[in-house]
């Protein structure tokens, strides 16, 4: 630990403020709506920006949801009337058209994806947490980091009007193929939905951007004295990590998002082969090539399903710690594995294009990376379980749900292997094997890890904890019902159940499989019903649940160390660090935990030089 | 509690702790540290432009000539030498301003605005051009068509049918002989042709090539210079009848996606630029301005790709 | 009482691989499992599904099952002494990189003869049928007598497919419109046809039987609905039912005359006709 001792010379020493002296909150109750606007919309603390990301993705999520209960409906009970939400988009007597189910997934997917999980991860925990576990004010750039957030709301508008505009929402799946998505001709949401489609993705995309170059910055530039870049929490490498991925592969998606812009727009024929008729419209202009859309497509959301999943590792990685009271097991491999999903997840993108008509021995050589980029996953979690073996695990509801973050993204990881295997993905490709394993992915992995970063950091951001038990029946549901949905979506996709289908029962092959469909419709409406228990948790305990101290978990980053919830500037005194995130239960140290922040101490300086 | 907490909320910008100190980074301010950040996304995105050109640009059956699409050279050449230029008065600027020189920093910020603004002339005036020819992909067709098929022949057809061009017809060819330039005499004698050509419905083999070649002729392989061969386009500039040129369209999709945002980026440099122009620049906007010149080298730098891939292969 | 939820969250988690493995236990029984496959090449693929899933199924019940025990046996109310301070371990780590690294190296490898036989070691013949996808159904083009596409004497037909068994059949495929995808459960073969390519899609059916073809990419509204039939049928019937189609075809072309007077039209009457 001697390292810390000097990078921290001639800085003084922080000593924990006590509970009493935290400085009071910035509070408007002046009544001036200038103070109002300027606290808690205009803000440009990142803490305030955080949340307002959390609000805004907790919204989108139950939309993205009900859209999803609606796609569950139909696939269960095709053409049946649609009981509540018939009425809202009632076509015939409240039965949907198949037309509004393209539309129905198409926008479930692009809600849940851009609206929820990548601004729920870099946007809300990302702004939230970074300055806080890096010992920091503020981001860099708080006017930059208060941009980034209102760039979201044109995104927010294009995304909702198009439900409004004629022909209805973009309905050409949330991978906008061409020459569906650039012919207008070619589908009732390929007008002015598919073109909203477009401008919203822009917006998400510069939101993203300055936000991603903000926290690289910020991680860089303004860790406490002492935070070497090996003593970040992991939370904080998977988010620069995330911001790198962000930096390099979304601009490609934003050029491509352009091209088809100007395709629809301007005439122009990236995506449109020569003499293409759709519809038996006038042949447009040509000589481009749908093929090149794929490539623009999967070079960025490739990348971006790791966007969407390393965030979530590096917080679970730092709950299950807290909760087993144990050294995270492998520091440096985890972070290397962070960086190296990172670096492979740029060269696997064909893995998505296996039918699509690109050149097989291309295939060939995305299939071996493919399967390269489950060496880092496979080492993130062996280090996982090595962390809670020999622990002393507490069964909080954040432990709960890192714990089946861990289970289940096993599950949606090993589904990845079957379609990396190109000869198998012949038959599983668009399938409901996919849809099953990036479910398993996506909402059994991230959204779990969100719920455990919920319940985990719930008291910094509010100054209170949630209920437990409540919180415990909310994991029970959701974990049960994610289950039945999801898991025997791997056996319909094993059948070759296609997705994106309306009505696949006509098909001689698929027609016995509606009884399993309508069981697993039945778990997505309790699942999304479970979310109700959550919802009232969230916000009662928001207003009346026991309130926390600094530090109600006995956690070691930094961000314990600030008042609950933390003032203007974050901390009441200078952190300086002394060593790394994860000092659990060190021998010969009377607490079962150092923080990073206190002093050297003579036992663990011991038990170090003994660990080594 | 210790001298730094007892600061505690007093500083002017409301922060309520202590001023806070970072272990040291990188050796760059957070100013131009987010500048080589953004950089780097703009890095990105430009490839994503030119990956796709050059993928288009190979996968296509056909690619003009830079004289079919009446690309000239010399001018290209000329607007890459501006824009160096202003790279390079944009770093004596930065000099100057340094060195606490705050009003020749200004006239060398002046000129960089100056030349970048000249870069956009240049490129307007090439943009004119092409859409005097009708080169331009607009919806849902442009006047470029690819090869002169049936589409082709039915589009001329159109635009001879339409009100506005047979009343100019009618003008021309009603006016007595010595108020026509000696090169609309000759002009007015194939206009019929084509028309004629393009209206009989009931002949057997016409060549909608010569049609084609009528309207514009494309100049052959070897031509140097300026692809104006005389076309009836050229002829009468209100006429503006379909042209054709093989692989045209895409050809015109990819030059103006590429031009024009690199243009955009142009013109977001001379706001900066202007903005600049209004504050004193000495050593305390050196920052500024350093970071300014960084953007205004990267956008030249991509424009020193564009040169070659678009006038010169 | 803490020891009672200790014991209740592990064997929750212990639910994951059980109810898992069953899962996939029961479904074959209740017929939710790989169609029947009719392909000379199924068999390799299916086998490689089924090599996979036993794999992964170890893996997966391995990792499942640790997380369990660990759950189980280190939760805190057990007083099972201190906890291990431990930083990680050096060898453990190398062990558990090499050995997937291993697997996954050879699964890459032992899979790619399969993949070339169904995609790259393409038959040297001429193509059996070519299948357009257009928006919502399959368009169907035999070489006529001259066993050449794209002459007059082809013959067109629309979701009816049949095919030869016993010998390697040649599809091009093709699109008119947006992407589509040919897809046949049954002959374990799937191939996006994308518009302006030429795709050649070839296999070898070992079984008489009718089929489904399903449309396995999202092509508009009605992609629920484009589905086709194929017949696989021996050469001597396979040859019966093309010379019956083309009779068909020949004597209701006269009769067609609006689609007779497209085909047959020429420059100069389409531009006189507009
Ligand atoms: C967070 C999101 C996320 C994550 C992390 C992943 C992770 C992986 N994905 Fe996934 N994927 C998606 C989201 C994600 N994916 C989405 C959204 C789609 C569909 C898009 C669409 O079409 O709409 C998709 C589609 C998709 C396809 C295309 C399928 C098709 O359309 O035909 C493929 C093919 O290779 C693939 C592979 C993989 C692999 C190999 C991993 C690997 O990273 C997984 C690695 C993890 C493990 C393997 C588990 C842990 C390891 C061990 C326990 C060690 C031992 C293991 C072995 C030795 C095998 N994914
Ligand atoms: C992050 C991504 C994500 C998430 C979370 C989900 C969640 C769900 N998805 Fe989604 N899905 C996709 C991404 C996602 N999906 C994608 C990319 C596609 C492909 C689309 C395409 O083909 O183009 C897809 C497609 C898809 C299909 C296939 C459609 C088809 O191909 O025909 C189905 C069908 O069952 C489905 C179902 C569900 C269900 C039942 C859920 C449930 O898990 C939903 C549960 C919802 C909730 C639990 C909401 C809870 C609400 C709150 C927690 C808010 C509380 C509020 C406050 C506190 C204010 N999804
Ligand atoms: Cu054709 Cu889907
Ligand atoms: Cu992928």
């Amino acid at each position: 630990m001697s390292t810390a001792d000097t990078t921290a010379a001639g800085i003084e020493h922080g000593t924990h403020v006590s509970e009493t002296a935290a400085h009071p909150q910035p509070s408007p109750s002046k009544g001036s709506l200038s103070t109002f606007l300027s606290t808690y919309v205009f803000s440009k603390d990142h803490k305030v920006i955080g949340l307002q990301f959390l609000f805004s993705t907790l919204l989108w999520f139950l939309v993205g949801g009900l859209l999803a209960l609606a796609v569950r409906w139909q696939v269960a009970w095709p053409w049946s009337d649609v009981p509540v939400l018939g009425k809202l988009f009632a076509q015939q007597g409240g039965q949907m058209s198949p037309e509004f189910y393209t539309m129905l997934f198409t926008m479930h997917a692009t809600v849940m994806i851009f609206l929820v999980i990548i601004p729920v991860l870099a946007g809300a925990f990302g702004n939230f947490l970074i300055p806080l576990m890096i010992g920091a004010d503020d981001m860099a750039f708080p006017t930059l980091n208060m941009l980034s957030y209102w760039f979201m709301w044109p995104a927010f508008a294009a995304f909702s009007a198009s439900f409004f505009v004629e022909g209805g929402a973009a309905s050409s799946g949330w991978t906008s193929y061409p020459t569906l998505a650039t012919n207008v001709n070619a589908a009732p949401g390929s007008g002015w939905g598919q073109t909203l489609w477009l401008v919203g993705l822009t917006f998400v995309g510069v939101s993203s951007m300055l936000g991603s170059v903000n926290y690289m910055t910020t991680i860089i530039l303004m860790r406490a004295p002492g935070m070497t870049m090996f003593r970040l929490p992991m939370t904080i490498w998977a988010m620069f990590i995330t911001a790198v991925l962000q930096a390099f592969a979304l601009p490609v998606l934003t050029a491509a998002g352009f091209m088809q812009l100007f395709d629809r727009t301007l005439g122009t024929g990236f995506f449109t082969p020569e003499g293409n008729i759709v519809n038996n419209a006038v042949a447009t202009a040509g000589g481009g090539q749908p093929l090149l859309w794929q490539h623009l497509f999967w070079f960025y959301s490739h990348p971006a399903v790791y966007i969407m999943i390393l965030p979530a590792m590096g917080m679970v990685s730092d709950i299950l710690t807290c909760f087993a009271r144990k050294p995270l097991f492998g520091y440096r491999p985890m972070v290397y594995s962070v960086a190296g999903i990172a670096g492979l997840g740029f060269i696997v993108w064909g893995h998505h294009m296996f039918m699509s008509g690109m050149n097989p021995a291309l295939g060939v050589t995305f299939m071996v990376s493919t399967m390269m980029i489950a060496l880092p996953s496979a080492v993130k979690t062996f280090n996982w379980l090595g962390t809670i073996w020999g622990g002393k695990i507490q069964f909080t509801t954040s432990m709960l749900f890192a714990l089946s973050f861990v289970s289940m993204f096993i599950i949606g990881g090993l589904s990845g292997i079957f379609m990396a295997a190109t000869p198998v993905d012949i038959f599983i490709h668009d399938t409901y094997f996919i849809v099953a394993h990036f479910h398993y992915v996506l909402f059994a992995g991230t959204a779990m890890g969100v719920w455990a970063a919920i319940y985990f950091w719930f008291p910094k951001m509010f100054g209170r904890t949630m209920n437990e038990f409540w919180g415990k029946v909310h994991f029970f549901l959701t974990f049960i019902f994610l289950n039945g949905t999801f898991f025997t979506m791997h056996i319909l996709g094993a059948v070759g159940f296609p997705r994106r289908l309306a009505d696949a029962y006509h098909y001689e092959t698929f027609h016995h499989l509606q009884p399993l469909n309508a069981f697993m419709t039945y778990c997505a409406i309790g699942m999304v019903a479970t979310q109700i228990i959550f919802a009232v948790n969230f916000f009662w305990s928001m207003f009346f649940g026991p309130v926390a101290g600094r530090n109600p978990w006995n956690a070691n980053t930094l961000e314990w160390t600030a008042p609950s919830p933390p003032g203007h500037g974050n901390f009441d005194y200078q952190p300086v660090v002394y060593r790394g995130p994860y000092e659990y239960s060190v021998p010969g140290v009377e607490q079962d935990h150092l923080m990073q922040t206190d002093p050297p101490h003579p036992a663990a300086a011991a038990a170090a030089a003994a660990a080594h | 509690m210790n001298a730094s907490a007892a600061s505690l909320g007093h500083d002017s910008h409301g922060h309520h702790g202590p001023v806070l100190q970072y272990q040291p980074g990188l050796p760059l301010s957070r100013g131009k540290l987010i500048m080589w950040l953004f950089l780097s996304t703009e890095i990105m995105f430009f490839a994503a432009l030119l990956g796709s050109y050059v993928v288009l640009r190979f996968g296509a059956a056909v690619w003009p000539k830079p004289h079919h699409v009446h690309l000239s050279e010399p001018i290209g050449a000329i607007n890459t030498f501006v824009l160096i230029c202003s790279s390079v008065t944009v770093v004596l600027a930065l000099e100057a301003a340094r060195a606490n020189k705050k009003s020749l920093a200004k006239t060398w910020m002046l000129l960089t605005l100056l030349l970048g603004s000249l870069f956009l002339g240049i490129k307007a005036y090439e943009y004119a051009a092409k859409f005097s020819h009708g080169i331009y992909p607009s919806a849902p067709r442009g006047m470029v068509y690819e090869r002169p098929d049936l589409y082709y022949g039915s589009a001329v057809r159109a635009r001879l049918g339409e009100p506005v061009i047979i009343e100019r017809m009618k003008e021309l060819f009603t006016k007595p002989e010595g108020e026509l330039r000696p090169e609309e005499v000759t002009g007015r004698q194939r206009l019929k042709q084509v028309r004629d050509m393009v209206n009989d419905p009931n002949q057997q083999a016409f060549d909608l090539a010569v049609v084609a070649d009528q309207i514009m002729p494309l100049p052959a392989e070897s031509a140097d210079g300026h692809g104006h061969g005389g076309g009836l386009n050229d002829t009468f500039s209100w006429l503006k009848l379909p042209v054709v040129i093989p692989g045209g369209n895409m050809w015109a999709s990819t030059y103006f996606l590429l031009t024009g945002f690199h243009a955009v980026h142009v013109i977001v440099g001379l706001i900066v630029f202007a903005i600049l122009l209004l504050y004193e620049l000495g050593p305390k906007r050196a920052g500024m301005i350093e970071n300014a010149g960084l953007y205004w080298h990267f956008v030249d730098l991509v424009w020193i790709f564009l040169f070659p891939l678009l006038y010169l292969f | 009482m803490k020891r009672l939820s200790a014991l209740f969250w592990s064997l929750l988690f212990l639910a994951v691989p059980v109810l898992g493995v069953a899962t996939f236990a029961v479904a074959p029984a209740y017929d939710i499992w790989l169609p029947k496959d009719v392909s000379e090449h199924g068999p390799a693929v299916d086998g490689l599904f089924y090599f996979i899933l036993w794999l992964t199924g170890a893996v997966f019940i391995a990792t499942e099952g640790v997380l369990f025990w660990f759950i189980w046996k280190y939760d805190e109310s057990k007083s099972n002494g201190g906890v291990k301070y431990v930083h990680g371990s050096h060898t453990l780590e190398v062990v558990w990189t090499i050995i997937p690294a291993a697997v996954l190296l050879f699964i890459s490898i032992y899979q790619m003869n399969t993949w070339a036989d169904v995609k790259m070691r393409r038959p040297d013949m001429a193509p059996t049928v070519e299948v357009i996808g257009r928006q919502f159904e399959w368009r169907l083009r035999y070489p006529g007598k001259d066993g050449m596409l794209g002459t007059p004497d082809d013959l067109h037909l629309v979701n009816d497919l049949h095919l030869p068994i016993d010998e390697d059949v040649l599809i091009q495929l093709k699109s008119m419109d947006v992407l589509h995808s040919f897809f046949l459960p049954n002959v374990r073969i799937k191939q996006d046809a994308v518009p302006g390519m030429k795709i050649p899609v070839w296999f070898k059916a070992r079984e008489e039987g009718v089929f489904d073809i399903v449309c396995a990419e999202l092509c508009g509204w009605g992609h629920y609905k484009m589905k086709g039939r194929v017949t696989f049928e021996t050469r001597e019937s396979f040859d019966r039912w093309l010379e019956q189609k083309y009779a068909e075809q020949e004597a209701t072309q006269p009769a067609d005359s609006e689609s007779a007077a497209v085909a047959k039209l020429s420059p100069a009457s389409l531009l006189a006709r507009r």
